[in-house]
């Protein structure tokens, strides 16, 4: 991935990764984030994972040590933290050629999803994406949120909880369906 | 015989309403079929059946004191028995939700399938009611995160309280090819089966502007078609009609919204 070196807005180290990418969101960043795994930092390696945006939107994600893009990039990059983040502004033209990189792609909602902790920057960052990329690049992301059965196992779970308490809340507990109280 | 489906969405803009007066209108080809705006506080319905003017809606059978019989709120048209209900805010708010428990039992005891288009949300009491009274749902998702972790928390609420899941449509889809995957894999979780996959569609937006459901006004569009083969797929189960007027009646319904 080829794009020039853009204006430095911040570099920090963060323990969440989302941060930076809701920072970049508020901002209506167009440019780039650099993450830099502490490990790396550490070791010396030359793992870094960059993500574009566009109006604060990703659009590319690609790992320097990988040579990989989109969500396998993300996946390279993600891990405990703490990270280094740098987060750099460059003129919309600047990112045009970058930008038309199909494989390094991710859907607008996927570094969030996949490096930060925050459901709701998730949500976010999709309700600010342009409908035209909340089509087809989008069924990976689905596919990999319904893969992921333990996160789904978390959302059922703590549906249930909140099902049973607002019952209680709402004096429903006669119609609940005690099969499976405790 | 009667069997009570809600129609329900975690999230809105999944075109609930429009599935709701789809499946009815298909099911109606075979099946006696009440359709009602279970949707108290955000009613669409009405406009979505050319019934803005409707001169009585549920809301005024929901008041204290009313002076309307049921069958005042009932309306023939597309081949269903469709119940409208009012936009009026005020009127929701004077509105007493346990009425609704013996509004449902009367329409129940005289129709084959009863369908209660839902709110999109489960943060009132009124709102997760119709989920409560039902048999079981039938769950509107669409292909994107939101939708489906939002549909996977209403069939949570709705088992909560014993209602299981019919079966799902994925509504509003674009992406032909990545679909299969993803109802595939979404099957893993919901109960019931994949009743249908319905594409975009402007005859849905352009019924909804003409204030005809879908199939009224494009009955051959494929998002039509889809709706008529997911209605198929609809196991309606038999039951005696007074069991489920019963026990509506005797469901425990909240004191206040």
């Amino acid at each position: 991935m080829k794009i020039p070196r853009g204006d430095l807005l911040r570099s920090r180290v963060v323990d969440d990764p989302g941060t930076a990418l809701a920072t970049a969101l508020d901002r209506r960043l167009t440019g780039y984030a650099v993450f830099e795994p502490q490990d790396t930092v550490l070791l010396g390696d030359e793992t870094r994972g960059v993500v574009t945006f566009e109006d604060g939107v990703p659009v590319l994600a690609y790992c320097t040590d990988t040579d990989r893009g989109g969500a396998e990039a993300l996946a390279d990059v993600a891990g405990p933290g703490p990270y280094s983040v740098e987060l750099y502004e460059l003129d919309p033209s600047a990112l045009a050629e970058a930008h038309e990189a199909d494989d390094l792609r991710v859907s607008p909602g996927l570094p969030a999803e996949r490096l930060g902790d925050d459901r709701d920057l998730v949500t976010r960052t999709r309700e600010a994406a342009p409908d035209a990329r909340l089509g087809n690049d989008d069924t990976d992301a689905v596919e990999e949120f319904l893969a992921d059965e333990a996160q789904i196992e978390a959302i059922r779970e703590q549906a249930r909880e909140e099902a049973r308490d607002r019952a209680e809340e709402w004096g429903l507990t006669d119609a609940l369906d005690d099969r499976d109280a405790v | 015989m009667v069997e009570a489906f809600a129609v329900a969405s975690g999230k809105g803009g999944t075109g609930k309403t429009t599935s709701t007066l789809a499946l009815g209108m298909a099911l109606a080809e075979d099946h006696d079929v009440t359709v009602v705006d279970a949707d108290t506080g955000m009613a669409n319905l009405l406009f979505h059946a050319g019934l803005d003017d409707a001169a009585v809606t549920l809301h005024d059978l929901l008041v204290e004191d009313a002076d309307a019989a049921v069958s005042d709120a009932v309306y023939e048209r597309f081949g269903m028995k469709v119940v409208p209900c009012g936009t009026s805010l005020a009127a929701f708010r004077a509105a007493d939700p346990e009425r609704l428990r013996d509004v449902v039992a009367d329409l129940a005891a005289d129709t084959d399938v009863l369908l209660l288009d839902s709110p999109a949300a489960l943060g009132s009491k009124s709102a997760v009611l119709p989920v409560v009274l039902a048999d079981r749902t039938v769950i509107v998702l669409q292909p994107t995160i939101p939708a489906l972790s939002d549909g996977l928390k209403v069939q949570e609420y709705a088992r909560s309280y014993g209602t299981e899941t019919a079966g799902t449509l994925f509504n509003r889809v674009r992406d032909d090819e990545g679909i299969e995957r993803v109802t595939e894999q979404a099957d893993r979780y919901f109960g019931g089966e994949t009743l249908g996959v319905i594409p975009e569609s402007d005859a849905a937006r352009e019924a909804r502007q003409a204030g005809e459901p879908l199939l009224a006004h494009a009955p051959d569009a494929p998002a039509s078609q889809a709706f008529r083969e997911a209605a198929s797929r609809l196991d309606v189960r038999d039951g005696a009609s007074e069991d489920v007027a019963d026990r509506f009646r005797s469901a425990v319904v909240p004191d206040e919204v």
